[in-house]
């Protein structure tokens, strides 16, 4: 039949000559799915500012190298961090509504163990002629410093100590946080440009506050707390009554103390477990006493945990009222029987002290409830327990920054590195628009992990190697994933010591996990909220209308979605919406 | 691996073009492209009456990328016969012949054409994408829909009233090489069945679960959503048939409650507690023979 006659009528049997690509069935939808990057619950719950789902999503193409960086790039000591954060990161973990939190310390750790294994080290920056100083070498002023060189300030760290790292090294026992790992991340600090002066005290004779404030464009305070607070007990100035911190500065300066066969340790948080388990190394049974419960204790859970398992005795619901001596010797200590009364402004409940007394005997008290700031040696007046600062770290003073447990801020490693992050970035802020060259506007909250988390360096630089699409600063709940997805998959849990080596010396207790343990605990990350190119979206698609994109992600054919909104359903990680057609 | 990749096992080739007519969120289309990826170019349609004799598209527009034979309601497994047939008298055993058939022209009007092919054992494969009621017609009651759900001719003053008939054992009583089911929502069970049966000779037959927004009243996209559901509180387990005796379940069954995929979907809304107590009730005893088939052969 010739082709004219054909198309005039439709033959005996009808056979189709196009496809239905011709019907533009997107015309149809009221609804409209888009892709947006959101922030996942850990990285805003991290108070250093860490993308951690950005780099758990590298380590899952195996991609070490770039995980590190990404990860070098907010926290500059991430092989300290994952020996000793108390990790809020994994409390805000999406998994653990499903089969335990991701272990994100131990994968930090087994990276950080990685970057310092390469050596792997920022790329040099030329310096812009800005000078600042920082006082103080502990996580607040290392990471401050760091930040800082990488953004091209020179950068001079002032450290009373002989040797760098604040209450790294004189606070945290070697067993919890080898030297050598800490020395090898004050090294790569140093190398990214940072010059650190030990022995210097400023505000001394060596170096006056004047001097300091006029040769530098810029100060971070960060001397930290130092001041043991008193128990304010008659006799504690007693032979073997002593501040909890001195003791640990001098065993982890190689010390060994004497403090007898009995020792008790007064405080719940960190500096009373760290006593406790120290003393039992030195030999001696070592008692924990508290004011509170188990459940009140600031303390780190797992630390409270380890103590435990290395034979540490808790007596909870007791306070110090006096001691017993023997001439100026100490020989018990006297104790009240305290019971939980109405919640005090922490939330805790209050102890309140009962009738009953009883008697501890102890060779040894050590006493840590907390440590003050020194304010006498600071250059800003009428600074109390802690020095106010805005949220870029600004005190009163112009050009003077504070942070870390100087500051008004949670007592963590992670808050002082977090802290030292948001101070270099007040700082270059502050420089820039000293010296009229503003960085482009960035608003505070566009710069915070999810609105509520720490500041991002990498939001500030403005140079996320990471493919962003349509992101928003949203943090992705529980609800908003598809956990039909995800298969379950025990944590890997951190190896430790075995108890009598563990308690035989000062070796590193936790060993965290190993390299392919680390990466395959990476692989059970959710990814919340940043599309890792799972194919569900296209798979499901009843239009065919989802194709790969050239480079990163997917496209949507908007000419036939129909806006039915499974792969927005489907997503296992909460990185699409779906928006109101025409309204968006 | 802590999350399922799918990605890896899916052919990236689409037989299936966009255009199609089928509503949004419907499971039909998910269905049709999973088989078509698995089986491959050479492949010959053939549909008798059904939601998918609307979707392909109107002449001269077709929306698969392999031919396709619009056939009539009753015919879909005699007219495949014949294709079948045809092919092999040109010499080409190669092609696969398949029906695509609703639950309408599968469990009802097309039963006894299903019936003598599968006596005859036509190598032909027979796919019935179940929506669980004459839907394209505007919501007729079958007999795959379920007891107790609304429909046009089973209002919620007499909701159906009989339980879904059991295609799968009927067609095993046939005793064919394959017969299993599968469902929209676990994409790569279906490939690996289709895959599975494109690699014997014989009657091959697949009763494919799909979801229906309209029909079962419930939001588009929760197509694949209630797929699930229905594979994990057992109302749609996942099994596999090997000539009639063999009997496998493809999948974990969690034996979730079926209330809340019966809440979720408008067709059953009339349904009171005493009422889905009884579904749940039926599943169950349903779950235990099918665990017994499994366990002991027919």
């Amino acid at each position: 039949m010739p082709e004219a006659a054909r198309s005039r009528r439709v033959p005996e049997l009808a056979i189709s000559s196009t496809s239905t690509l011709v019907t533009h069935t997107g015309s149809w939808k009221y609804m409209r799915p888009e892709y947006h990057d959101r922030v996942a619950p850990c990285n805003q719950g991290c108070p250093v500012g860490i993308d951690i789902e950005g780099y758990m999503a590298l380590l899952r193409e195996g991609r070490l190298t770039d995980a590190a960086d990404l990860l070098l790039r907010e926290n500059p000591m991430p092989a300290t961090t994952g020996r000793v954060c108390h990790h809020p990161c994994e409390s805000a973990c999406n998994r653990r509504e499903l089969d335990g939190a991701v272990a994100i310390h131990a994968v930090e750790r087994m990276l950080g163990d990685f970057a310092l294994e390469r050596e792997l080290a920022a790329p040099p920056v030329s310096p812009r002629g800005t000078a600042v100083a920082v006082v103080g070498s502990g996580p607040a002023g290392l990471a401050c410093a760091y930040h800082l060189a990488r953004l091209g300030h020179r950068v001079t760290v002032f450290e009373a100590a002989a040797e760098a790292g604040g209450m790294l090294r004189l606070g945290i026992p070697e067993y919890r946080l080898p030297r050598v790992v800490l020395d090898r991340e004050i090294n790569r600090i140093r190398a990214a440009g940072v010059t650190i002066h030990c022995g210097v005290r400023v505000g001394s004779e060596d170096l006056p506050w004047g001097t300091l404030l006029a040769r530098f464009d810029a100060t971070f305070l960060a001397s930290g707390a130092h001041v043991s607070r008193p128990l304010g007990v008659a006799g504690e100035t007693a032979i073997g009554v002593r501040a909890g911190l001195d003791f640990l500065k001098e065993v982890n300066r190689g010390g060994r103390p004497s403090i007898g066969d009995v020792v008790v340790t007064v405080g719940g948080g960190n500096t009373a477990i760290d006593c406790a388990r120290t003393a039992r190394r030195l030999g001696a049974r070592s008692t924990i006493l508290y004011r509170r419960t188990r459940a009140e204790m600031p303390a780190i859970a797992q630390e409270i945990d380890e103590a435990e398992r290395e034979g540490v005795e808790f007596v909870f619901l007791a306070a110090p009222v006096g001691f017993t001596l023997d001439g100026d010797r100490l020989r018990a200590i006297e104790c009240t029987r305290m019971q939980l009364g109405p919640p005090d402004e922490s939330g805790r409940r209050r102890p309140v002290p009962t009738d009953e007394r009883f008697t501890l005997p102890a060779d040894t008290v050590l006493t840590a409830i907390g440590e003050a700031i020194d304010p006498d040696g600071l250059p800003l007046a009428g600074t109390g327990t802690a020095i106010p600062t805005d949220m870029w770290g600004q005190t009163a003073r112009a050009g003077v920054f504070a942070g870390g447990d100087l500051a008004e801020q949670p007592r963590s490693v992670a808050d002082a590195l977090g802290a030292g992050k948001r101070a270099a970035i007040g700082i270059d802020r502050h420089l820039r628009e000293r010296a009229g060259a503003p960085l482009e506007h960035r608003e505070p909250d566009a710069l915070r992990l999810g609105g509520r988390g720490n500041l991002s360096m990498t939001r500030w630089r403005d140079d996320d190697p990471v493919p962003r699409v349509a992101p928003l600063n949203e943090v992705v709940t529980y609800e908003d994933l598809n956990p039909a997805h995800f298969e379950r998959a025990n944590r890997h849990e951190d190896w430790s010591l075995p108890l009598e080596a563990a308690v035989g010396g000062f070796d590193e207790v936790n060993r965290g996990l190993d390299r392919p343990a680390g990466l395959a605990e990476a692989r059970r990350c959710f990814n919340c909220g940043v599309c890792n190119e799972c194919e569900l979206c296209l798979i499901f698609c009843p239009d065919v209308a989802i194709t790969r994109r050239n480079g990163h992600g997917f496209l949507i054919d908007l000419t036939y979605c129909k806006g039915c909104g499974v792969c927005v359903t489907e997503c296992p990680r909460g990185a699409m919406l779906l928006t109101r057609e025409g309204l968006s | 691996m802590s999350q399922l990749m799918i990605a890896d096992q899916v052919p990236g080739d689409e037989l299936m073009a966009s255009g199609h007519l089928a509503c949004p969120g419907c499971g039909a289309p998910m269905a049709m492209r999973m088989v078509l990826k698995a089986l491959g170019p050479k492949t010959v349609v053939v549909m008798p009456a059904c939601c998918w004799s609307i979707i392909a598209g109107p002449w001269p527009q077709s929306s698969l990328g392999v031919p396709l034979y619009h056939t009539a309601f009753e015919t879909g497994a005699a007219v495949a016969s014949g294709v079948k047939a045809a092919l092999e008298m040109r010499g080409d055993r190669q092609t696969t012949v398949m029906v695509w058939a609703g639950d309408g022209g599968t469990f009802d009007i097309g039963l006894q054409a299903l019936s003598g092919a599968a006596e005859r054992n036509e190598d032909i494969i027979y796919c019935c994408y179940d929506n669980e009621a004459y839907m394209n017609t505007g919501i007729q009651r079958s007999s795959a829909t379920p007891w107790g759900a609304w429909t046009t001719t089973t209002p919620a003053a007499h909701p159906e009233s009989n339980a879904k008939k059991d295609i799968l054992a009927i067609l095993a009583a046939h005793r064919i090489p394959y017969a299993a089911t599968a469902s929209v929502a676990y994409p790569v069970d279906l490939l690996e069945k289709v895959r599975k049966a494109k690699a014997i000779r014989g009657t091959r037959f697949l009763h494919i679960l799909s979801p229906c927004p309209p029909g079962w009243k419930y939001e588009d996209d929760a197509t694949v959503e209630l797929g699930r559901m229905a594979v994990q509180t057992r109302v749609f387990p996942l099994l596999e048939v090997e000539d009639g005796v063999t009997w496998r379940f493809t999948a974990e069954h969690a034996g979730d409650a079926v209330e809340p995929y019966l809440r979720r979907q408008g067709r059953f809304r009339h349904l009171t507690a005493d009422q889905i107590e009884g579904v749940q009730a039926s599943v169950d005893a349903r779950w235990a023979a099918l665990e017994r088939r499994v366990a002991n052969g027919t």
